[in-house]
């Protein structure tokens, strides 16, 4: 039986058909009994279209008002959004991308907790700053030192650096957290870092020499790798992320020691860039509280691709580590007809295995 | 005979009772086909005249309900009603959240058309 498809307007329906009939046939009694059985539910349809209308205000005043209370909301809401994110842009300035980042995505925990961890820490002043200060209006001072401290800070960011703070005239800055690509990695960035600011600062001094400032600034750079406390230091109240330790303080020293315009690094960091700088060694130094004597070298310059040392390494028991310069060309080809004979005989290792497994298959 | 739809989110749960006899309805009302939807309801409701007897309790609850909806409501209190006109006693409760104004309203609505009723409206948080 097929199922009977209820209709909430059946009954307006039928009469109106009924009433067609009526109409058409001219039946005076019928067409009163019609009419009053019309009437009936007419007065009714009246009633129900009443109420519904009614109804349907209400429900349409209410959303008006909710869509009013939604339009003020949003327009407070993104209010609110635009001073948060102004106050973001400035305060992206007093921090460290890295922690302004993760503080505004929720992910940094403000507790007062720090960690040892590897890290190659800068630190960088101006030579003489003092005397070149006082030699200068205010102006032209706060002009150079910003141009200064603009350029240097874009090229940390450039390498990830965690630029930890601004001193005076000094910046200390460390690669291995928040983020780090592991410590070789950071050291070598650490010191390209340091080889391009060296290199800016010569642009920086021609430009500045062409406005009229006499002695233009200077830096030394000094660089180290070790371990440090790296975190949150400070109270519940007003916090500092920064690093502490020994190898901070050794970092300060080298920076102190370094050439005018140079760069100088500790024996730790220079096991990670010995393939990447020319490095000339330099007198050690020691520093109270470190029982050790510190090797130091001042980076004189990139290593050209010639210079870099050829390695080959495998756990199968390879290591082939040759500095080119020590090569002569006699070495070179004798050294190359034994790989390629070598290589030659992998190969047919390889054949080898490969047709005995396609036998076994089969 | 028994009827129990359970409640989605755009149809209210609605139960017929014979022991005891009762109707409940509760929830959310915006079918898609109100007439499909209520069709069942109307005609189980209509069967009472001449399947049940005695005094009818009716509780009705609603949160939100479209106007087709509304429609469909009317044709329930008109069956209530018939019932009622059947010599039975019935006895409706609209409960409507305190600080819902229309289904209130609502419930005032239907209280004056159906005044033979007896009728109470109820607030609840």
């Amino acid at each position: 039986m097929a199922e009977v498809v209820f209709d909430l307007y059946d009954r307006e329906k039928l009469l109106l058909a009924e009433g067609q009939a009526i109409l058409d046939n001219g039946d005076s009694l019928a067409i009163r009994q019609f009419a009053e059985r019309l009437f009936d539910r007419f007065s009714k349809l009246v009633r129900e279209n009443e109420d519904l209308t009614r109804h349907s205000d209400r429900q349409e005043q209410r959303l008006v008002k909710l869509n009013r209370n939604l339009k003020t909301q949003t327009l407070e809401l993104e209010q609110q959004r635009s001073r948060l994110e102004g106050l973001s842009n400035q305060l992206a300035k007093y921090l460290p991308p890295q922690i302004h980042d993760a503080l505004f995505a929720g992910k940094y925990d403000t507790q007062i907790t720090t960690q040892r961890k590897k890290l190659t820490v800068f630190f960088s002043d101006i030579k003489d700053f003092t005397r070149t200060a006082e030699s200068l209006q205010p102006e032209a001072l706060t002009e150079y030192l910003n141009e200064y401290f603009s350029e240097m800070t874009q090229i940390a960011l450039s390498y990830g650096a965690t630029i930890d703070k601004y001193i005076g005239d000094a910046v200390m800055l460390f690669f291995g957290d928040p983020e780090s690509k592991g410590v070789r990695e950071d050291a070598r960035a650490c010191v390209s870092m340091a080889l391009e600011m060296q290199e800016q600062m010569l642009v920086l001094q021609r430009r500045w020499l062409e406005r009229g400032f006499e002695n233009p600034f200077v830096i030394r750079i000094g660089i180290n790798t070790g371990y440090c406390n790296v975190g949150n230091f400070g109270s519940e109240q007003r916090l500092s992320y920064t690093i502490i330790g020994g190898e901070v303080n050794v970092a300060q020293r080298l920076e102190a020691s370094s050439d005018p315009g140079g760069i100088l690094i500790s024996y730790d960091t220079f096991v990670h860039v010995d393939d990447l700088v020319e490095v000339e060694e330099r007198q050690a130094v020691n520093l109270k509280g470190i029982d050790r004597s510190i090797k130091t070298y001042a980076v004189k310059g990139r290593k050209s691709e010639a210079d870099k040392p050829l390695r080959l390494s495998h756990a199968q028991g390879v290591y082939i580590d040759l500095s080119p310069k020590s090569l002569s060309s006699q070495d070179c080809l004798l050294i190359a007809e034994q790989l390629k004979s070598l290589a030659r005989q992998l190969e047919d290792l390889q054949a080898e295995q490969l047709s005995l497994s396609k036998e076994l298959i089969g | 005979m028994n009827l129990h739809i359970a409640a989605t989110d755009r149809t209210p749960e609605i139960s017929l009772t014979y022991q005891p006899l009762k109707l409940l309805i509760q929830g959310e009302s915006f079918p898609e086909d109100v007439s499909a939807f209520y069709g069942q309801v109307i005609n189980a409701i209509n069967s009472l005249q001449t399947q049940a007897k005695g005094e009818l309790q009716v509780e009705m609850a609603m949160i939100y309900i479209n106007s087709s909806s509304i429609k469909a409501m009317y044709r329930i209190f008109e069956g209530l009603d018939a019932y009622r006109k059947a010599g039975n006693q019935v006895e409706v409760v609209w409960k409507a959240e305190e600080d819902d104004d229309i289904m209130q309203e609502l419930g005032e609505d239907f209280k004056d058309r159906f005044q033979e009723l007896i009728f109470s409206i109820i607030q609840h948080g």
